[in-house]
């Protein structure tokens, strides 16, 4: 879903005064709600695809709206990778992963390992807070700054 | 086989931060317990045995005691992340000219991180990050007369290429000290070089020491995918270029590289 069909759907909303919209294309799931001043919406990619996420709107989204895009949502912060390499969600192949979505973690806490011809460098996390998403699928390349997880800080 | 004279190691290289166990799980868990409590540049931990030696991604490294050379060194190198990887080429040519300078064995390096003599595995290096610090295993077999049956094929030790070879008779008395030693003095050298003077010498020593980073054919296992493909050089990053049978060319990130 682009940047100018999410404007449409806005202007849709405006337009008719419907309290809320929902709609579904694809991975993109977009809500647009009536809410005072501002209109504000939720995209979630149903599965984690690397393609662009739309940007929010309006930068100043109502602080109740919880915006569930893990790669989008600046409450969530982002984990990174500091070096390309290829991405490992467990310790040797077949072991459980290190972190699952909804996992409560602390500053330590080793989540993936990115290994660069053997290097092998784990991804420490650097916060407290819940394992939103794994944003990357075990054994792909990752490039430098790439997002690997997103977390939600408590 | 004897005890490793640890002694004789710290008076070859004064002012070396050496820790010593006898009898170890792993010099890794070691290291980076001291790394973590902010253990300086160049310490290592040294043990005659390891009885959970570490490989890469959770396989185990074969450590009888007294047979060979299990270390791991702290380094805290002063370098951009994307040179970070190259230290493990770095070690891999270092260990080689140790081992060339103490032992006469000629080595081949196996990109990344396989140190080969006669096309079997000779040693080992498994380097981890871990923040700043970067904690690197190294094993090299030294005085091994025989391997089990199952390894028979695929490893070898010093003392077996040197009776090969005809050279001294065995690797016993000093030889793992001096060599310990070599080999410490040989990575100082190198991770200097890399931090003086950026990745190009060593990516050139590398590609001098290895067989396999150009023209070779290979399989290379990375995760679940197995690719084949002709070796035609590395990357300005260090990275293995690997020419697929339809004329494709890509870059080798991560995985193990065997000949077919």
């Amino acid at each position: 879903m682009t940047i100018d069909e999410i404007r449409e759907l806005i202007q849709v909303v405006r337009e008719t005064g419907v309290a809320e919209l929902e709609v579904q294309r694809g991975d993109n799931r977009v809500r647009i709600k009536l809410g005072g001043a501002v209109q504000e919406y939720i995209a979630m990619p149903a599965a984690m695809s690397p393609g662009p996420a739309p940007q929010p709107v309006s930068a100043a989204a109502a602080p109740a709206a919880p915006a569930v895009d893990p790669a989008n949502d600046p409450n969530l912060i982002l984990v990174k990778s500091p070096i390309v390499g290829t991405f490992y969600a467990s310790p040797s192949p077949g072991a459980p992963a290190f972190v699952q979505a909804g996992d409560r973690v602390t500053p330590g806490k080793v989540l993936c390992i990115i290994e660069s011809m053997k290097l092998m460098n784990e991804i420490e996390c650097e916060v407290s807070g819940t394992i939103v998403a794994r944003l990357v699928e075990s054994g792909q390349p990752v490039e430098y700054g790439e997002a690997l997880y997103s977390v939600r800080p408590s | 086989m004897g005890q490793l004279d640890i002694d004789s190691v710290r008076r070859l290289l004064p002012g070396r931060e050496i820790q010593y166990w006898p009898s170890l799980p792993t010099t890794m868990t070691e290291a980076q317990r001291l790394a973590n409590a902010g253990a300086p540049h160049g310490t290592v931990a040294v043990a005659d045995e390891q009885t959970a030696g570490q490989g890469t991604h959770g396989r185990t490294w074969h450590s009888a005691p007294g047979e060979g050379l299990y270390c791991t060194v702290i380094l805290r190198p002063k370098l951009p992340p994307d040179t970070l990887p190259v230290v493990t080429l770095a070690l891999g040519v270092a260990a080689a000219s140790a081992i060339a300078v103490e032992t006469g064995v000629a080595c081949d390096l196996r990109w990344p991180n396989d140190i080969l003599a006669r096309g079997r595995k000779l040693g080992g290096i498994l380097t981890q990050l871990h923040g700043a610090a970067i904690v690197t295993g190294i094993g090299i077999n030294v005085d091994q007369a025989a391997f089990p049956a199952e390894l028979a094929e695929t490893a070898t030790s010093l003392r077996i290429e040197s009776s090969r070879e005809s050279r001294r008779a065995s690797g016993r008395g000093q030889r793992r000290e001096t060599l310990l030693a070599a080999l410490l003095t040989a990575i100082d050298e190198h991770i200097a070089l890399l931090e003086q003077h950026g990745r190009d010498p060593i990516l050139r020593a590398f590609a001098r020491s290895s067989s396999y980073v150009e023209g070779r054919r290979v399989t290379v296992t990375s995760g679940d995918t197995n690719l084949v493909g002709t070796t035609a050089g590395l990357d300005e990053c260090g990275f293995l270029r690997l020419r697929k049978d339809n004329g494709e060319t890509i870059l080798i990130l991560a995985g193990g590289v065997r000949p077919i």
